[in-house]
């Protein structure tokens, strides 16, 4: 009894030594590393998207975030804030715009905080970003978009009548463009599988790897990566590239990367169809490329769809006016109403989320399938044979006639 | 305001024509499409103007919103070149293949067509589905 007692304790003074003299030796060899942790990266080099393994060592029992974004290649990211502020009560209608959002920009977090990542999810399209950045723990490792240059304007019902943007505002201060940045990542990203994914698997011993799966369709060219355990410890960036090749091809102002045969062939079928029906292509046009290219912003979509039917009604006004059958007079007059308003539209577009864009959008098609079905109407389609011939019948005058004078 | 076309005169409303083609450009512009199907009812039904004054006079006024439209996309970088130029000759091309097979369907049955395909893209927008 009296002998083990006394081994016992023994027992336990040795084993201490032991793992005393390891852990110290440890301590000893990583010591100067220990603050910033080690990153490698198994390729550096991928095509069109694909998978970089992530290996290192950081502090053990620490989480680790890895910080992703591209370098070199900026976007634009705009929102529209005029939602009631929770201590006045006012509305403060301020335009937030920036040029130098990463076209790329993700954080990978412990898969642990999975949980966290859903329980935000369940929130629909009002997911925060801080507030998710927040439950994560990842405050430290956002610190690329937090230096973004943000202007902000002022916007009232004035500017908005005559087309612009409102008073640019003082420069904020760090801690408030690092919070408007945040909300510029959502309003560019939208989804919450864009900005974090929840997959670096930190061993107890400090080690930890990732597979971080780059989507398809993002910008060409270098990409960061930075391991972050806490403010001070942050490792060295690990660099890749990702490279893409015709017909695949980078869209500077979308930010993203697009197989560009795939909208030359949409283009091609809704313009036939759009000439078949009586309707400009982009009524379908749009809502198609937002429905199969969810990574296109609808105001690039709406502000390159614009001019592609340019050429197609100048010919058919050039046609027109061949055999004088436009009247400049009624023409101009309600042009120039037309004018004003497409002064205006254009920026109504990015003072608008992408949801309500798509809710109005359907309800202007909703409109338009009306008045196309009210087109399809016995009476209607009696009175259009009617006026069809008449239309052929001044034609045909109008043609001999030019004809004529030539 | 007075217009003479074809020697005929018609008496055309411009305050609901203004008006009416204000509100369209501001929508056609900031969606992104043309509006023809929303001007052509709006002069032939609202204005009371035959179909023969109204089929280029649209084509004229819609121009200028979407040329002024386009400048202001453009001023304000919602335009990508590249995707444009992807978009653009699809466009054209479409446009001289179409009257190649108007002559061989029904505007009737493309038109009931068309209603479903836009009632579809609509809810799907809308949520729906």
């Amino acid at each position: 009894m009296n002998k083990r007692g006394m081994m016992l304790p023994c027992f336990f003074a040795a084993m201490a030594l032991l793992f005393g003299a390891g852990s110290a030796k440890a301590v000893e060899t990583v010591a100067v590393d220990l603050a910033v942790p080690t990153i490698t990266i198994d390729h550096t080099e991928i095509n069109n998207g694909g998978t970089i393994k992530v290996t290192g060592q950081a502090q053990a029992g620490k989480p680790v975030y890895l910080e992703v974004w591209a370098e070199g290649h900026d976007v634009r990211a705009n929102r529209f804030d005029s939602e009631k502020d929770k201590e006045t009560g006012k509305r403060p209608y301020i335009f937030y715009l920036t040029g130098e959002m990463p076209a790329y920009y993700k954080i990978f977090v412990p898969k642990e905080m999975q949980a966290k990542i859903d329980e935000e999810k369940k929130k629909g399209n009002k997911w925060s970003y801080s507030e998710l950045l927040k439950n994560l723990g990842a405050g430290d490792a956002y610190a690329v978009p937090a230096q973004a240059k943000i202007d902000r304007y002022q916007s009232t019902l004035m500017a908005s009548v005559i087309g612009s943007r409102g008073d640019l505002l003082p420069v904020m201060d760090e801690k408030e463009t690092r919070k408007r940045s945040m909300q510029l990542v959502k309003a560019r990203f939208r989804s919450i599988d864009n900005v974090f994914t929840a997959n670096v698997d930190v061993k107890p011993d400090g080690t930890y790897a990732a597979e971080l799966n780059i989507r398809k369709g993002i910008a060409p060219g270098q990409y960061q990566v930075v391991a972050v355990v806490d403010k001070q410890a942050k490792s060295q960036p690990a660099t890749f590239e990702n490279k893409i090749g015709f017909p695949v091809m980078y869209l500077a102002n979308a930010g993203t990367s697009l197989n560009l045969i795939y909208p030359f062939l949409l283009t091609l079928a809704v313009a036939i169809f759009g000439v078949l029906m009586g309707a400009g292509g982009g009524f379908i046009m749009n809502p198609l490329l937002l429905a199969l290219f969810p990574a296109l912003p609808h105001t690039v979509v709406a502000g390159t769809v614009t001019p592609t039917v340019l050429f197609s009604q100048g010919s058919g006004i050039l046609n027109y006016s061949k055999i004088k059958f436009i009247s400049w007079k009624l023409g101009c007059a309600i042009g120039c109403s037309m004018l004003l308003g497409a002064f205006i539209g254009p920026k109504l577009t990015e003072m608008i989320t992408l949801s309500q864009f798509k809710f109005a959008f359907g309800w202007i098609l909703l409109i338009l399938a009306a008045l196309m079905l009210w087109q399809t109407t016995p009476g209607y389609l009696a009175k259009n044979k009617k006026e069809q011939a008449i239309l052929k019948e001044f034609k045909k005058r109008a043609e001999s006639s030019a004809k004529g004078s030539n | 305001m007075k217009v003479e076309f074809w020697g005929q005169e018609f008496k055309v409303n411009m305050v609901v024509g203004c008006i009416g083609g204000f509100l369209i450009a501001v929508l056609s512009s900031m969606f992104g499409f043309g509006g023809g199907p929303f001007m052509v009812p709006l002069m032939t039904v609202a204005l009371r103007l035959p179909m023969y004054l109204v089929v280029g006079s649209s084509l004229l006024a819609i121009f200028f919103s979407t040329t002024v439209s386009s400048l202001r996309h453009y001023q304000f970088g919602n335009f990508d070149l590249l995707f444009f130029l992807a978009m653009f000759p699809a466009a054209i091309l479409g446009g001289y293949i179409a009257p190649q097979i108007a002559k061989r369907v029904s505007p009737t049955v493309v038109k009931r067509v068309a209603c479903v395909g836009l009632i579809l893209l609509a809810l799907n927008l809308l949520g729906v589905y």
